[in-house]
């Protein structure tokens, strides 16, 4: 094994750890923890990949703007922190059910065809190209992605405001 | 750049934020702010309608004008205007509500436009998530909190997941083609029929479009939404969203076009099964929207059979069927909208007697429900029947055969509704429902149009064919 095929494997156990965690944490701060270490072993793996960009922005948007979203969120709502396990037996079951369909089959794919693999192009650009094409091809993708994040805040606020103590019901 | 080909969507873009600017300040006018809506509505109709010869290409290509796109973007500036006909009495959602409510209305109709004029995967997926997610805060906004936010609530995470998918299948598609417009998928395509990464690709990213559509099996959302989410913004979902994703399919599949018959197989068990399932569950159904929601999955099976023909013909009668069903769909809604005046759900026994309280009404009920199940000469037969025919042409014998046992599975439950209105007797006596002058014009219109354009269809006919001349 090279030191390349080292570091990817260490970092995929790592990522696999922690969404692991993240995800059967009952205490929600808690799972925001594990889920930014999932995205910055992410990040790490984007620049192993010789994709440094990449990388800077999973760290910048992921674990940084979107998680201080999260804690936000969970500061807001305030979840119910009570103990007990994270999911009931009903809704374990077709997980389980469908992640062992799941490997049974990515087991058949590797067995039957072990040479098997799809080439995908790689594309590389700057940070400069990307941000010219972007803009200049595709603003008005730009201009939508504003709207959706207008509609969000307005969607946020709706439902944050709705958590205000009892106002009294407007007569209809 | 011609900003002119842009006009419709700047004219809805900048009413909406006019309305989101009014939220922002001043005293609520729910008087005055409907006066305003509706008659923002009726200009943008006129707008939409002069901008119909318009042909072009925007935004680097990324954005089509064509015949079929402004075809699509009258229907829906229609279904705008009528949803907001009914808008009169809001009492689903509190009166500070109403201007953003009036505001999401609007951005949700040009994400609808912007959808049917995108050939770009990105601008494509961006679109529908822009109108998703107005769709999800207007279900979210009611009054009776507990259900509107749980449907919005169970709207959003279907949506997500079924958006998730679709932005993972154009992943797909672009990483085994290289190619993001629609245009340069028509020309690699051919290459890449056995290609299994692209036709999965090709699945996924359908399945956003089947989401809106409320195609099997992304059709969980449309009953619990339907019956959470207010009278008024369950039919414009049940109108505009369906108009709307009906136009972005056809642009879709007459890419993928004629000889792709694994994807043509899959699109026929999918039709299949969503015309049996909806039609099977509104069966056993007493609340009106909730079997409307499923109504409208059986119905979204008989879309696909037009739109998997992928013929001229089969094209043209789904754009057809599109019209037909903001006919249809939108009159019913309007009779649950008086009916259940105080903004609440209706059950089907609650239209007991609704021919003496209200003969117009009772007769736009008639009229839609013989519509939708089919029965001529209305225009919902007239829709089955050119899609059928397309379907024959291409020799899918099967498939018309089961959408006709589906069309008589139907005509049971439609008619129970009609029964409840003409013959049951109201456990207590009701008082008459009295309809404003316009709204009684506009239900007259809606009958008689649902009439004439059933059995004269051939000017609708023609404008549909004109449509999809853009496709071939």
């Amino acid at each position: 094994m090279t030191l390349h095929g080292l570091i990817f494997y260490l970092l995929a156990s790592v990522i696999l750890a922690s969404t692991g965690m993240a995800i059967t944490r009952r205490n929600l701060v808690h799972a925001v923890l594990y889920l930014v270490f999932s995205f910055i072993g992410s990040a790490l793996l984007f620049c192993l990949f010789g994709a440094p960009f990449l990388a800077l922005l999973q760290v910048i948007i992921y674990a940084g703007a979107i998680m201080v979203v999260f804690l936000f969120i969970v500061m807001m709502v305030k979840p119910d922190l009570s103990e007990g396990t994270v999911l009931p037996l009903r809704q374990l079951l077709p997980m389980v059910l469908f992640g062992f369909m799941y490997a049974v089959v990515g087991v058949l794919v590797a067995v039957t065809d072990p040479a098997g693999r799809a080439v995908l192009e790689t594309a590389v650009a700057k940070p400069t190209e990307f941000g010219h094409y972007v803009f200049a091809r595709h603003y008005l993708a730009v201009e939508i992605i504003s709207l959706i994040l207008l509609i969000g805040l307005m969607g946020a606020l709706h439902l944050g405001r709705e958590k205000v103590p009892k106002e009294p019901e407007e007569p209809s | 750049m011609n900003w002119l080909l842009f006009t419709p969507e700047i004219y809805y873009l900048l009413v909406s934020l006019l309305f989101l600017g009014a939220s922002m300040g001043g005293r609520a006018t729910p008087g005055t702010d409907y006066i305003a809506a509706l008659s923002a509505a009726a200009v943008g109709m006129a707008v939409t309608a002069a901008a119909v010869k318009l042909e072009g290409s925007l935004f680097a290509g990324s954005y089509r004008i064509d015949l079929l796109s402004q075809v699509f973007k009258v229907i829906l500036s229609s279904a705008l205007f009528l949803v907001l006909c009914i808008c009169a009495q809001l009492n689903g959602i509190r009166e500070r509500h109403r201007r953003d409510f009036y505001c999401l209305l609007f951005l949700c109709t040009v994400a609808m436009m912007m959808l049917v004029s995108s050939v770009h995967l990105i601008s494509i997926y961006l679109s529908l998530e822009l109108s998703s997610y107005s769709l999800y805060v207007l279900v979210a906004l009611r009054k009776n909190a507990n259900l509107g936010l749980e449907a919005g609530i169970k709207y959003f995470i279907i949506g997500i997941f079924a958006s998730a998918m679709m932005f993972f299948g154009m992943g797909m598609v672009y990483a085994s083609t290289g190619a993001g417009y629609l245009e340069e998928l028509t020309e690699v395509l051919p290459g890449f029929v056995h290609d299994p990464l692209l036709m999965l690709g090709l699945l996924l990213t359908l399945s956003g479009f089947f989401f809106k559509l409320a195609v099997f099996p992304f059709h969980f959302w449309a009953p619990d939404v339907y019956q959470g989410s207010m009278n008024q913004v369950a039919a414009y979902i049940a109108t505009a969203s369906k108009v709307a994703a009906i136009g972005i399919l056809l642009r879709v599949i007459a890419v993928l076009g004629e000889g792709n018959a694994y994807l043509i197989q899959v699109l026929a068990v999918l039709s299949i099964v969503s015309m049996t399932l909806g039609n099977l569950a509104a069966i056993v159904e007493h609340d009106v929207k909730r079997l409307l929601a499923y109504s409208t999955i059986a119905h979204a099976g008989y879309v696909l059979i037009g739109v998997l023909s992928a013929s001229a013909g089969g094209y043209s009668g789904t754009v057809f069927y599109a019209m037909a069903l903001l006919l249809m769909k939108f009159t019913v809604f309007l009779v649950v909208v008086q009916v259940a005046s105080a903004g609440g759900n209706l059950r089907i026994e609650q239209l007991a007697g609704l021919h003496r309280r209200s003969p117009l009404l009772a007769m736009a009920l008639l009229v839609a429900a013989f519509s939708l199940a089919g029965i001529p000469p209305t225009v919902g037969f007239t829709g089955k029947f050119l899609v059928f025919t397309a379907a024959m042409q291409k020799g899918y014998f099967t498939l018309v055969l089961i959408g006709m046992i589906n069309v008589v599975i139907s005509l049971y439950y439609y008619l129970m509704m009609v029964r409840a209105a003409y013959l049951l007797k109201p456990d207590e006596a009701l008082p008459d429902l009295h309809l404003s002058l316009p709204l009684r014009t506009l239900t007259g219109a809606l009958v008689a149009l649902m009439l004439v354009a059933g059995s004269f269809p051939y000017p609708f006919i023609q404008a549909a064919n004109a449509a999809v001349r853009a496709l071939m």
